[in-house]
């Protein structure tokens, strides 16, 4: 009895002495907060975030849902998929280790990305239990990813650094999938396309995991002291993580669907490098042809 | 409260001593904020602490706590020498305003600022603003009672009223917030150990009138004491009880007692928390043979003490589950209807003291003034105690209190203005809540006391002559043109008595009125005073001046002294504590020697302050027991100034000590204003569950711990009680401050 | 109240003396959990002479409430009186409402699965929710819904100095500009956050 009575009274006051006055949100700051909305000299974050959440976050990510794959039809239809030969050498590209790393990436983000454009699609969903049991899911699945991402940005960290002599004649020719010929294409180990992917993805995939952090606990104290340093308050600091997130979030979707696009699709039977990690001679020497001539330099050809 | 809430709209000026309404009254402190809206009035706020009150002051006023006479004589030494005063108020109302006017001429700004802190052009201001605003409104409350000079103080405010004319005035008057609800009516019906009733004194007469009043034989009522002259000695008060159980031991101060020591405690409600000197008052609680404690919430009374064993708790009801009536603190009445049975087991008040007579064996005589008025056989409870006060009670006038009248007024309270109390519709002819005096059953009742500008039948009176017809060869009673309106009389008049009552109203009485008539209007059964003064528009208590020198007080005019603990030697030197005084309602009591014990400043340099929440009332109990109100305040703490903390190590929201002269300490957190300044901190008193850095609460019976506990303030307020009173200094002490190393 | 009436709130800064009437008054009728504040007193510079001010803040159930045009899942629906009201079983408690928010209004008890934010609280301006009126299930998850029994919202009702006003948008205007100009402070155009909550026009 006695220790229940201490632990409601402990509660309470740290509910109450935590939450209440010390809150950054609800506290003593509020009034200024209030009386600063949208004012000169302000961030305007307020205003930012209700004008780009409700009016432009949907439409943006709708173009993307849409567009993309259409051009992706598009160009199957027009151009096709690039076919390459089973014959010859198998080439080790990722070892085990790296397999298994990308296959945990891909299942938190076969998760994330669908839970993320249905909570922002949430009332073309109803709302409600189902999609908050997608943003739980999201929330589940996001340490998943930063699990996943922190080995990848190390251990492909140097291959995915750009080469200048390579990457911008790629880019130039949009890596040879705008014609149907297999001419070898300047790329290292990886191509233009997959380090922006890749970049995108990881960097801004830790942006994503820090604002999600923020979004996700909304009333914390930890790094006040930081941000008390750039005269930021909580509730701006919220603002900017929600906006940030989404955007982010809308090109990391975009991305996503090229990266399956490009895997699946664009070049026939690629999608099996995920499994056994290998690569087909013929496919390394056109699309990866600086590589292939570093492992001929090697000897490993 | 001289006047009511609602008439403070009427001031054109508000001056507050040593209260805070924004916290211990904030639905009537809209009526202040409503002069300053409607009647653009200017408060002045008078506190040590930055209160939510001074935060919508006009101006705020920073004292010394304990020092208000000096800032009033200031006033009073702006106002003789300006010509502020009203001179033919002076003249025709008061007795011995120039005694007043010798002391204050002392009091320059200069040497007032010397003493209160306050700035000399802070004083002038203020006095300029308030002395000729109209009609100004003096406030005070527990900030300038509760010292070792309290009764000084509180005469000292209404001569300054007294000499602006600002008495018996719409927006004038003195009006004392009184704390809890119904505390007027609780002194009214004379809980205080040296009255009856009503305010009559405990002379044989008194007895005698209320022996025959309440129908029980008064030698049987005089044989409950130990010997008739008991009958007649003021009895211990709720500030030093404790020393009658403590009896004089190891050095503590010597009680008067016929030789006995207190024995056993009854207690309804919840005081015993709230007095100043916990720590002994704990001796006191150990000392017991017995102690009983009827409270709606568990006394803290009873976790305090280590007295394992007779300690009943008895479960009392609360307001909400009994009828009856209640006074507020501008002296009118209301009848409360029960709104719930009584719960759980508890009992309402009326049935534990009724079943408590049973068992002690005078029942009978204890009901039975319910009976007389219509000689019954039982009685209705409370309809027939109310008519009972009604019947008996004439000092204060509530004869027109009878409990038809209490409840018309409640049942149509929408009739009546929200500023003057005037009704309305059927309600005419009536102030809400019958102010007493109310002198008959038709009587309008007073809303304005002491106001000349109403006849006596709808309110209006003179001052009361209490203290005979001259002193020192000057006319006591109230000089011609000061009389109500409508008066057979144009100047003052005596009280009425039996004697002259032909004489003063010129009327002749049959002989059947002869017969009937009381000795005096005090103890008139039949009323027949009363009501002859009403036809000539005379008030029954007579038309007197009212005296600024009371020769029979330690002070025959207000003089300020230090505090027994006060922060400045030399003026401890100067202005001195009163002579010890032996026998102070049954105790020996100290003061200058205690004043004098050592230089307490050089220990203890911090002034203490203690003061109210706006959640929580008196010992705290009730609303620490309370979810949401007690979520709003959790824990005890000390307002500090933060750079005093600083100089401490005391952080914001760390730990700290606070040790009193007494020997006593509290450990409590503290939380950095600046509504403090350095030379002061202030803590709430609403707290008790913890004493002297233990907590007690785990001695609660299971289930009755309330949410919050913490220190009690009262186990570091100093030793001091006012002269007269002896009610306790716990605004004007001194204390020394420590940083608390956390245990681990 | 006029046919075009639009409910308000208005705290008027010159009465307010943090008293917690309101908060505790709000906390009690809708028997909230402790750690929720669906309105809160501030006081600024507190101890300061001539700056100390309170203030009492919840939902000002704006023009154009910025939460409902940000809500993923449309939670939101406005009445015709300008009560902001919202659909707890569509919530998902994603917090945009609070980002969009000028006044914090929005809450969020950690009453979801393992401690997770749940779903969003705020002042209803005693007008319950979608549920049917004055059911026991609108009583659970909003509250009391008075304004249905056309009284006046409980935080009101309880202010000790009526600093609190709530009514129709037209009548509170008429009171405040009447309190000001007998103070004779000079005429103020409006009151704080009116201009962000019911649009800059007055």
């Amino acid at each position: 009895m006695k220790k229940r009575y201490l632990a409601l009274i402990v509660l309470l006051s740290t509910f109450l002495f935590g939450s209440k006055a010390d809150s950054s949100i609800w506290g003593t700051d509020l009034l200024t907060h209030i009386l600063e909305y949208d004012k000169e000299g302000s961030l305007h974050m307020g205003y930012w975030f209700t004008l780009i959440q409700s009016t432009y976050v949907k439409p943006m990510l709708l173009f993307v849902l849409i567009v993309i794959p259409l051009a992706f039809i598009v160009h199957y239809l027009l151009i096709g998929p690039k076919r390459f030969s089973h014959e010859g050498r198998s080439i080790m590209m990722f070892p085990l280790f790296k397999r298994i790393n990308h296959g945990i990436a891909a299942i938190s983000f076969i998760i994330i990305v669908p839970t993320g454009i249905i909570m922002i699609f949430g009332s073309t969903f109803g709302g409600g239990a189902f999609v908050r049991f997608c943003k739980e899911a999201h929330a589940i699945s996001a340490p998943l990813f930063f699990l996943s991402v922190i080995p990848m940005l190390l251990t492909w960290f140097s291959r995915m650094l750009l080469s200048p002599k390579d990457d911008l004649r790629w880019l130039k020719i949009v890596g040879g999938y705008l014609s149907k010929e297999k001419k070898p294409v300047p790329a290292g180990m990886f191509n233009m396309g997959q380090k922006i992917y890749f970049w995108i993805v990881t960097l801004g995939g830790l942006v994503m995991i820090a604002t999600s952090v923020a979004l996700y606990f909304v009333d914390f104290e930890i790094i006040r002291p930081v941000l008390e340093y750039y005269s930021l308050s909580q509730i701006d600091f919220l603002r900017i993580s929600a906006l940030t997130h989404n955007i982010i979030g809308i090109v990391i979707v975009a991305m996503f669907m090229v990266h399956i696009y490009m895997s699946v699709f664009a070049i026939e039977g690629a999608y099996k490098s995920m499994v056994d990690g290998k690569m087909h001679e013929e496919e390394v020497k056109i699309l990866h042809s600086t590589y292939y001539k570093e492992l001929q330099e090697k000897g490993e050809v | 409260m001289t006047n009511s809430l609602g008439d403070i709209q009427n001031a054109k000026a508000i001056i507050i001593f040593g209260a805070n309404p924004a916290v211990n009254h904030p639905v009537g402190f809209q009526h202040f904020l409503k002069a300053q809206e409607r009647n653009n009035a200017q408060m002045i706020v008078v506190d040590p602490v930055f209160t939510k009150t001074a935060a919508k002051a006009d101006i705020y006023v920073r004292i010394r706590p304990g020092t208000d006479i000096a800032f009033m004589y200031g006033m009073l030494h702006l106002i003789f020498k300006n010509g502020w005063e009203d001179e033919d108020f002076i003249n025709d109302r008061v007795y011995a305003m120039d005694d007043i006017k010798a002391e204050a001429e002392k009091w320059t700004p200069e040497k007032v600022s010397d003493v209160t802190g306050v700035p000399a052009d802070k004083l002038i201001q203020v006095t300029k603003l308030y002395a000729n605003a109209g009609v100004g409104t003096l406030i005070w409350a527990m900030g300038l009672t509760q010292h070792s000079i309290g009764s000084s103080n509180t005469r000292l405010a209404p001569i300054l009223q007294l000499a602006l004319g600002n008495m018996g005035k719409e927006g004038g008057g003195t009006n004392i917030l009184r704390g809890h609800d119904n505390v007027q009516g609780a002194t009214d019906m004379g809980c205080l150990s040296d009255t009856l009733p009503g305010y009559y004194g405990l002379s044989e007469g008194s007895w005698k009138y209320f022996a025959s009043s309440w129908g029980v034989d008064f030698e049987w009522l005089q044989g409950r004491f130990k010997s008739p002259e008991w009958m007649g000695k003021k009895g211990f008060t709720l500030a030093r009880w404790w020393a009658g159980a403590i009896n004089g031991k190891d050095g503590n101060d010597q009680i008067h007692n016929a030789g006995t020591g207190l024995k056993n405690l009854f207690v309804m409600g919840n005081g015993i928390t709230s007095i100043a000197q916990q720590a002994k008052v704990k001796e006191g609680l150990d000392s017991l043979d017995m102690l009983v404690l009827c409270d709606p919430f568990v006394n803290e009374a009873a976790i305090l003490t280590d007295k394992q064993d007779d300690v009943f708790i008895l479960p009392a009801a609360t307001q909400f589950e009994t009828s009856g009536t209640v006074v507020a603190t501008n002296r009118s009445v209301q009848w409360r209807t029960k709104v719930v049975d009584p719960l759980y087991e508890s009992k309402t008040d009326q049935w534990i003291m009724f079943e408590l007579a049973k068992r002690l064996g005078f029942y009978d005589e204890f009901t039975a003034g319910m009976k007389i008025k219509e000689n019954k056989k039982d009685f209705t409870w409370p309809e027939d105690a109310t008519d009972e006060i009604a019947r008996i009670i004439k000092t204060i006038g509530l004869t027109g209190w009878t409990a038809k009248r209490v409840k018309s007024h409640t049942e149509n309270w929408h009739m009546f203005d929200q500023i003057s109390g005037r009704g309305y519709g059927k309600m005419k002819g009536e102030y809400y809540g019958l102010p007493w005096p109310c002198w008959t059953e038709k009587h309008s009742g007073s809303p304005v006391l002491y106001n000349t500008n109403r006849s006596v039948a709808e309110g209006g009176m003179g001052f009361r002559n209490r203290f005979g017809l001259e002193h020192d060869g000057t006319n006591l009673l109230a000089e011609d043109g000061s009389a109500p309106k409508n008066s057979a009389i144009e100047g003052g008049y005596p009280e009425i008595n039996k004697d002259n009552i032909e004489k003063v109203l010129g009327i002749t009485l049959t002989a059947d009125e002869k017969a009937k008539i009381g000795k005096n209007w005090k103890v008139d059964k039949s009323n027949i005073i009363a009501e002859k003064c009403m036809e000539k528009g005379l008030a029954p208590y007579g038309n007197a001046k009212a005296r600024a020198k009371v020769w029979t007080f330690p002070d025959q005019i207000p003089m300020h002294r230090e505090p027994l603990h006060s922060p400045r030697a030399d003026l401890v030197k100067e202005f001195p504590s009163y002579e010890d005084k032996s026998n102070h309602f049954r105790v020996d009591t100290k003061y200058v020697s205690k004043q004098t014990e050592q230089e307490w400043v050089k220990d203890f340099p911090i002034n203490l302050v203690t003061g109210r929440l706006v959640n929580m009332n008196g010992a705290g109990m009730e609303n620490r027991a309370s979810k949401y109100l007690a979520a709003l305040t959790p824990e005890m703490f000390c307002s500090i100034n933060p750079d005093l903390a600083g100089r401490h190590g005391i952080r914001d929201g760390s730990m700290m000590w606070i040790h009193s002269p007494e020997g006593t300490k509290i450990k409590v957190k503290a939380k950095y204003s600046h509504s403090v300044t350095e030379d002061r901190i202030f803590i709430p008193f609403h707290f008790a569950g913890h004493f002297q850095g233990e907590d007690r609460t785990s001695n609660f019976p299971a289930g009755t711990a309330p949410y919050a506990s913490g220190e009690s303030a009262n186990t570091v307020t100093n030793y001091g009680y006012d002269i007269v009173t002896q009610i306790p200094e716990t605004k004007g002490g001194l204390c020394r401050i420590e940083y608390a190393k956390e245990e681990a | 109240m006029g046919e075009f009436a639009r409910l308000n709130f208005y705290c008027d800064e010159h009465r307010c003396i943090n008293c917690d009437g309101c908060s505790v008054a709000c906390a009690e009728a809708h028997e909230l959990p402790e750690y929720i504040s669906r309105r809160k007193v501030i006081t600024m510079n507190e101890g300061i002479e001539n700056m100390e001010y309170s203030l009492s803040i919840a939902c000002m159930h704006c023009t154009d409430a910025p939460c409902e045009q940000v809500c993923p899942v449309d939670c939101f629906y406005i009445r015709e009186d300008g009560i902001v009201l919202h659909d707890k079983d569509k919530c998902i408690g994603c917090a945009y409402c609070l980002y969009a928010c000028p006044f914090g209004a929005p809450q969020f008890p950690l009453d979801g699965a393992f401690g997770t934010k749940g779903v969003m609280d705020k002042c209803t301006m005693c007008a319950g929710g979608p549920e049917e009126t004055n059911s026991h299930a609108e009583r659970e998850l909003y509250g009391q819904n008075r304004i249905s029994e056309g009284k006046v919202p409980v935080c009101a009702a309880m202010c000790s100095t009526k600093a609190l006003l709530v009514g129709d948008s037209a009548e509170i205007s008429d009171i405040y500009r009447e309190r000001i100009l007998s103070k004779g402070h000079g005429v103020k155009t409006q009151p704080y956050g009116w201009d962000v909550a019911y649009g800059k026009k007055m």
